[in-house]
């Protein structure tokens, strides 16, 4: 297993290189400018021209870059023009809310498609078919600021049970309790997407799997299907299920930019919606090379699992 | 017989499914929405509860100043003092910290009074050295804030004594009372933290607890104020971006102000008798039509009144802001002293006067008309004027930027077509508004209009030590007729700023400079 992973490091490594020179040059592609943002219309030349001396933007490209590999070397991830803190601390604080909020929504997708892709193969009835598939359907096409608002709507406005967003008066620790009602509306809506999607593979996966010799072998042998999908097709059908979660895992931390807005929840999504409005060039910079490095560590992550739940990968991948 | 061993997969899955019901149960002894409506139970005014305000935008440490956030504009109202208050209907400046001050015969210098009694939130009194603190705060560029140019023109500062001060000026300034409404005085001992972020030291009814960009700001009640108490134990500013998700936060309780709303929401807001909505006079925003000169054909000022006949500005008045603004063809509102009923009428809707100049002109190209994307407002008005021109002839291409892009352009002088935006400070005196506001300086603007007879005009206005007598009424007539002659910013309507509450909210206040007053305001069912 070590050799497998040191052998899909030197990629990964390349991938973010790559990423930062391209995130670098993306970022000042893009119009508009961060002095004009930060002084206003009103300011003087003389003092946009302080401003940008200031920020160091009047350096050329190429040092502006060679700098920002540097202090990304020596772990300084600088300071953002707009909000003034260090980018470090910006982004630890956002990120522990996306982190709550993206593991917490997995792992509601995760049991919704196993609960619903293993009744649908176990009862393996009409109506539940028809049912779950209605739901997945409705759940991928609605897009997530309809879901989101109408979530908010049911559970927040006409029964109003649950906090329509934002984060508990006393922080998350002091009161758990209430941080979980907090956390339920955003994550079950950041959840339905992935959850359906999730469902219908392990669904189509699990049918798959009921169609194997062994199957039938066992079904002549008098063992319930309930016993066979639970014992064995759930697991044989796990491995591809796992690629399609790292991918998902990924879908759910962008959509996650979209649901911190409606909830406003305070988490990354926010920070990078400001930043990029208001050109915080450092605080998009790393935020858009975290993002890539979070996609490229799931992605050796999920490999990683595959090869563990399924040898014949890590096996074929050493020959 | 042998027990079968259950799978572990079905375990983990009965645990978590074991797990999430633990939550659900214990989350349902204790309701935080339950927990988020307390507060506020007595009857009239009484003390106590933290008010939640919803903000549309953050704060940017580096434009605190500049009056552009809803968080900022809150905290500056809350933690800071100035010298004086303007009253909302009037430009008679009231005792604040200053507490009587005296003009030089000149008009080259002023001396004020300061209270002995005030102390900043930090423990330290407030004495004359701060208040020449903060105007050359004020007076740096790298502040950038509006009124710049009036503090850079105070010259000469005697504190020798510390309750008193004595300005001395370049010229006489007739707008230098707006300068003591605006500016906060601020703590010389904290301005470092101030620029980070991490502490705003003030003299005012709440002190400053917390900033955590993106999401709040906390305020709690200053317990040594000068003044008469606060009546709320403290303030929370939540950050709520979405419009949509400050109105559904008011409706569910978690709100008890929304600075942010639509028009549409807040007119649903006020058929509800469980919220109220305000309507604030003395702090109008104007929406306006810019026009950039160098483009050859409109520099031709026959399209550009044909342009300002063309618009129904009544009907943008009432589908784009329901019915809250009046039509308006000067920046003016009612209570300035440059305000002109008669010549605000120069430009009524005439489709057909607009039709007859377009005809006179011939064919006409296709003009470019930006405004900033992601404001209901701002796309409505520019559909609405797109239909207005095209009724008469003119074509327009809407073309939406994003805000940065926009203000770049803006302050670039690069739209090179027609531009829709809205600007502030026309409440103050009329020379804060042709001296500053970057629209319609007369230096340099982003309609490339220059005039010597306007130069003078703006000039004359502001280096005068009187803004509101005869003499200054007599100069703003002449603006007014540079405005209406030469069309380079077309306006469309003049707005009041509208706050939305629940019903529990009583005495709220908005200041002249746009800013939440809270010093007397309560919590009560």
């Amino acid at each position: 297993m070590t050799r497998y992973l040191l052998r899909r490091l030197p990629s990964a490594l390349v991938v973010l290189a790559v990423a930062s020179f391209g995130i670098f040059a993306l970022v000042r592609l893009v119009p508009g400018d961060p002095v004009s943002t930060l002084a206003g219309p009103d300011a003087s030349p003389e003092a946009r021209a302080a401003i940008r001396a200031d920020l160091g933007l009047d350096q050329p490209l190429l040092g502006q870059y060679l700098t920002w590999l540097g202090q990304l070397a020596r772990l300084d991830l600088g300071t953002s023009y707009r909000i003034g803190g260090q980018v470090k601390d910006l982004v630890a604080d956002g990120a522990v809310n996306t982190i709550v909020l993206t593991v917490t929504a997995l792992l509601l997708a995760v049991v919704v498609a196993l609960v619903s892709s293993v009744l649908a193969v176990v009862l393996d009835n009409r109506w539940v078919n028809a049912a779950l598939s209605f739901g997945n359907t409705l759940a991928i096409a609605l897009p997530t600021f309809v879901t989101g608002l109408v979530l908010i709507l049911l559970f927040a406005v006409v029964l109003p049970v649950l906090p329509a967003g934002g984060t508990p008066p006393d922080g998350f620790i002091a009161r758990p309790d209430i941080a979980a009602q907090y956390l339920l509306l955003p994550a079950v809506c950041l959840a339905l997407g992935a959850g359906a999607a999730l469902t219908r593979f392990l669904t189509e996966a699990l049918r798959t799997e009921l169609r194997q010799p062994y199957v039938t072998t066992a079904r002549a042998l008098g063992i319930s299907r309930r016993r066979i999908v639970l014992t064995q097709a759930l697991r044989n059908a796990l491995p591809s299920t796992v690629t399609v979660l790292g991918i998902q895992f990924g879908t759910l931390l962008g959509g996650a930019v979209l649901v911190e807005a409606i909830f406003t929840w305070p988490g990354l999504g926010g920070l990078i919606e400001e930043a990029i409005s208001g050109r915080d060039y450092p605080l998009v910079q790393v935020l858009l090379l975290l993002s890539v490095a979070v996609f490229v560590a799931v992605q050796l992550l999920t490999d990683i699992v595959h090869a563990w739940l399924d040898p014949r990968v890590r096996i074929g991948g050493a020959s | 017989m042998r027990r079968e061993r259950r799978p572990h997969l079905l375990r983990g899955l009965a645990l978590t499914l074991a797990g999430l019901l633990v939550v659900a149960v214990v989350s349902a002894c204790s309701s935080a929405v339950g927990e988020a409506n307390g507060g506020g139970s007595a009857s009239g005014p009484s003390e106590g509860g933290v008010l939640r305000v919803g903000a549309g935008s953050d704060l940017i440490p580096a434009s605190v100043f500049t009056n552009s956030s809803d968080v900022a504009n809150t905290l500056v109202g809350t933690v800071y003092e100035s010298l004086v208050d303007y009253p909302t209907d009037s430009l008679e400046p009231q005792p604040r910290l200053a507490t009587s001050w005296q003009q030089s015969d000149d008009g080259l210098s002023l001396t004020l009074q300061l209270r002995d009694d005030v102390t900043f939130h930090s423990g330290r009194d407030l004495t004359s050295e701060d208040v020449e603190f903060s105007i050359r705060t004020w007076a740096d560029p790298a502040w950038t804030v509006q009124l710049q140019r009036t503090a850079a023109a105070i010259t000469g500062f005697d504190t020798s004594d510390p309750h008193a001060i004595t300005l001395t000026f370049a010229h006489p300034l007739s707008n230098v009372f707006d300068l003591l409404d605006m500016l906060p005085i601020i703590d010389s001992e904290s301005i470092d933290q101030l620029r980070e972020g991490t502490a705003y030291v003030g003299t005012g009814p709440f002190v400053f607890e917390s900033w955590t960009p993106s999401s709040k700001v906390v305020l709690t009640r200053n317990e040594d104020y000068w003044g008469e108490q606060p009546l709320l134990d403290g303030v929370e500013i939540d950050v709520v971006t979405d419009p949509q998700a400050q109105a559904s936060q008011l409706r569910s309780g978690q709100l008890d102000v929304a600075l942010g709303l639509t028009d549409r929401d807040r007119e649903s807001f006020e058929k509800d008798d469980a919220y109220s909505v305000t309507e604030f006079k003395g702090a109008e925003n104007a929406i306006y039509l810019g026009a950039d000169l160098a483009n050859p054909d409109l520099r031709e000022v026959k399209l550009r009144q044909a342009i300002a006949y063309a618009l129904d500005r009544q009907r943008i008045v009432d589908e784009v802001f329901r019915g809250a603004g009046t039509p308006a063809n000067l920046p003016w509102p009612e209570s300035s002293p440059a305000y002109d009923a008669r010549a605000n009428q120069t430009y009524a809707y005439d489709a057909a006067k607009a039709e007859e100049l377009v005809s006179q002109l011939g064919d006409q190209p296709t003009l470019p008309l930006a405004y900033p994307a992601g404001n209901g407002n701002f796309e409505a008005v520019a559909q609405v004027v797109q239909a207005n021109l095209e009724a008469v002839g003119i074509e327009t291409k809407l073309e939406p930027q994003e805000y940065s892009q926009f203000i770049k352009q803006l302050i670039g002088g690069t739209f090179g077509g027609l531009w829709i935006l809205e600007h502030s400070y026309a409440q103050y005196t009329p020379s804060t508004l042709t001296v500053s506001a970057y629209p319609f300086n007369a230096d340099k603007n982003a309609s490339h209009f220059s005039s010597p007879a306007y130069q003078k005009h703006a000039d004359g206005a502001w280096q005068r030590d009187s803004g509101t007598d005869r003499g200054a009424v007599r100069i703003y007539r002449q603006l007014n007729q540079d405005l209406l002659d030469n069309l380079f910013l077309i306006e469309i309507a003049v707005t009041p700023p509208r706050v939305a509450t629940t019903a529990k909210v009583h005495d709220i206040g908005l200041s002249k400079r746009n800013e939440l007053d809270l010093g007397r305001a309560y919590l009560a069912d």
